[in-house]
Formats: structure tokens, sequence, C-alpha cells
């Protein structure tokens, strides 16, 4: 799938600012169709029901972490080519590198800006394109 | 202590007299001559047992002593029961100033996203009212400057009693126990969660990318 404002995505925070702080930045570069859960479980169970293009994810989340959702993801053939990036204050190397091998699109290390945002979400479409 | 160096005055070995005598009857006053020499050959090691048996006991005592003292600096009491739920109280009133401060600010900024732009003039107006606003908001920095303030003092509270718990534990050779980890630690070591690093650690968002 090539990037399209009107792509399906779903934020995952368990800070409601942290979902609020998304979604106006996605409101801002123009992506309307914004989905949110709190925790990797409640993303599992919305996707039981709907499909995404992208997910951007918390690491550090209860009950279920980010790295868990997208392994989750990643082992189901429904969801296993959704695009997924990592937004997180988890900045240790071995995290990225885990995260890397689990299969995630692309990694953002909080304080991130709206220009890194937007930058990810087109690499991350680029990469399908190429 | 080396018992033979206490007895200034040894007790006489009469064994082999005694033994060579052949009618086998000791005289009373024989006997009683004998165990005066031993009675009074042994008072020097008596009275030397019961110094060094004192000494021993008073350095016992002051240890104690010294520990009560340390111990009472610690203050167990104080830290658990006052200055630790006083740090929680005051960390907790951050995480809500600033949840409040931030819903103010994100409030205001959806405002004027959202505000009509058709007439400039308007716009401006009420853009700027709203920016007054945010400063309004940002005063939560001060007050959550002042409490952070705090808890570094009794931070270093607890610092310098815990120091003092070290030195006891250096001063008479006691092994620590290993610190047992907590079932959370356990479980965010398995969830690869550490939280955000400080300024220096981890990696930053040029090294991820190169990473990518």
């Amino acid at each position: 799938m090539q990037l399209n404002r009107n792509m399906r995505i779903l934020i995952v925070d368990d800070y409601a600012t942290m979902l609020r702080i998304l979604r106006n930045l996605l409101k801002q570069l123009g992506f309307e169709n914004v989905h949110e859960a709190s925790d990797g479980q409640a993303a599992l169970k919305q996707f039981e029901t709907n499909k995404y293009d992208l997910v951007i994810s918390d690491w550090n989340m209860e009950p279920m972490t980010g790295f868990d959702l997208l392994r989750a993801v990643r082992a189901n053939p429904e969801t296993d080519a959704t695009k997924f990036i990592m937004i997180t204050a988890e900045s240790a190397t071995e995290n990225v590198i885990a995260a890397k091998r689990a299969g995630v699109n692309n990694y953002i290390i909080k304080p991130f800006t709206s220009e890194i945002l937007q930058g990810k979400i087109e690499t991350v479409f680029e990469q399908q394109v190429a | 202590m080396n018992t033979a160096e206490k007895l200034d005055d040894p007790v006489p070995d009469h064994s082999e007299e005694l033994a060579s005598r052949e009618d086998n009857a000791i005289p009373l006053r024989e006997v009683i001559a004998m165990a005066e020499k031993v009675t009074s050959a042994l008072k020097p090691l008596v009275r030397s047992l019961d110094k060094s048996m004192y000494r021993e006991l008073r350095d016992m005592l002051n240890c104690i002593e010294e520990l009560r003292g340390d111990l009472s600096k610690v203050d167990p009491d104080d830290i658990f029961s006052r200055r630790i739920p006083e740090m929680g109280r005051e960390l907790s009133a951050i995480v809500s100033a600033t949840e409040v401060a931030t819903n103010s600010i994100m409030n205001i900024a959806e405002q004027v996203m959202d505000a009509d732009k058709s007439d400039p003039e308007a716009y401006a107006k009420f853009v700027e009212q709203h920016m007054l606003a945010i400063f309004e908001a940002c005063t939560f920095q001060d007050l959550t400057g002042q409490r952070v303030t705090r808890v570094i003092q009794t931070v270093e509270v607890i610092e310098e009693r815990i120091g003092v718990l070290c030195r006891m534990i250096e001063n008479n050779q006691i092994t620590p126990n290993a610190p047992k980890i907590s079932e959370t630690e356990k479980r965010n070591r398995a969830r690869l969660v550490k939280g955000p690093a400080n300024k220096g650690e981890g990696i930053d968002q040029d090294a991820v990318d190169a990473m990518f």
C-alpha cells in the first residue's frame, strides 16, 4: 500500500495525553482516519473486527507491551503486512535491535517532533513501494 | 591467654615425693599446707582472668552502644512513616500538575487550530488571548520545581542514613545479603522495559535511523 492520507491508523498508548498529542499531530499532517487503543491487548481486540494500514505504538504499556503487540501482529497472517512504527522512550540499543528483529518498520524515540513522525510514516510507505 | 605466664609462683610439684612414701598416709597438716600453696599460687591467675573477662565484656558493651548510636541515626521510623510517604505525595502532585497543565495547553491549542480563520483580525485577537492562557498554564513549572527540590532533599537525607548503615556494615565486617530483585523488576527485564534513558545513556534518533 502506498502512502494515503485516508489510510486507517491505530495509535496505541496507555497515556490518554499521548494519544491526544498523536491524534492532533496526525491531524495536522493530514491523517484523519485515526483510531485509538490503550494497550497491546486492546489493540489486538480492535484488530479482530478492523483492518489497519499502520500501527503507531508505545512500548511500555500494561498489561500488554507494544513489543508483544508487534510480535502478535507479525505472527498473524491476516495482520502481518500492517506497517508498524514504535514510538517509545525505550532507547537502549538492545530494544531497537529486538524490535527490528521482531519486524518493526521504524522506531521513534520520545520526545519527537511532527517532522520526525511525518518522515517516518513516509519512509515506511516508501519502503513498501521500493 | 597463656595460663603458665600468669602464674608468678608456680605450684611446687610434690607428686614424686608423695608417690615414694611407703605408708600411703598423708597427714592432714600437709594436705592443708599444699592446698594453701595451690590457692595462693592460683590467685594471680584468677585475678587476671577476672580483669580480662571484664575488659572483653566492656568492649562488647561499647560496641553495642556504638551500634545503638549509629542505628538511632538511621531512624527507620522517620524514613518509612514520614519521609518516603511524603516523597510519594510530592511525586503524585507533580504528575497531577503536569497532567492538568498539559491538558490545559492542549485544549487551548485545539481551540486555536479549530478557530475560524476567515476574519484575520478577529483570529489574531483570538490567538493572542489564547497564547496568554498558555503562559498561565505554564506556571505549573514553578510549583513542580519546588516539589522536585523537596523530593531531592528527602533523597539526600535517605542517602545520608544509608551511608551510616553502609559504614556500620563495613566496620563490623558484615557480609550483606545479595539484594533481592523485585517482581516488577523481573517482569520489566523480561519485557525489555527500562524506561527513558538519562542524558548520555541510550541511543539517539540519528543512531536509530542508521539502524533502519
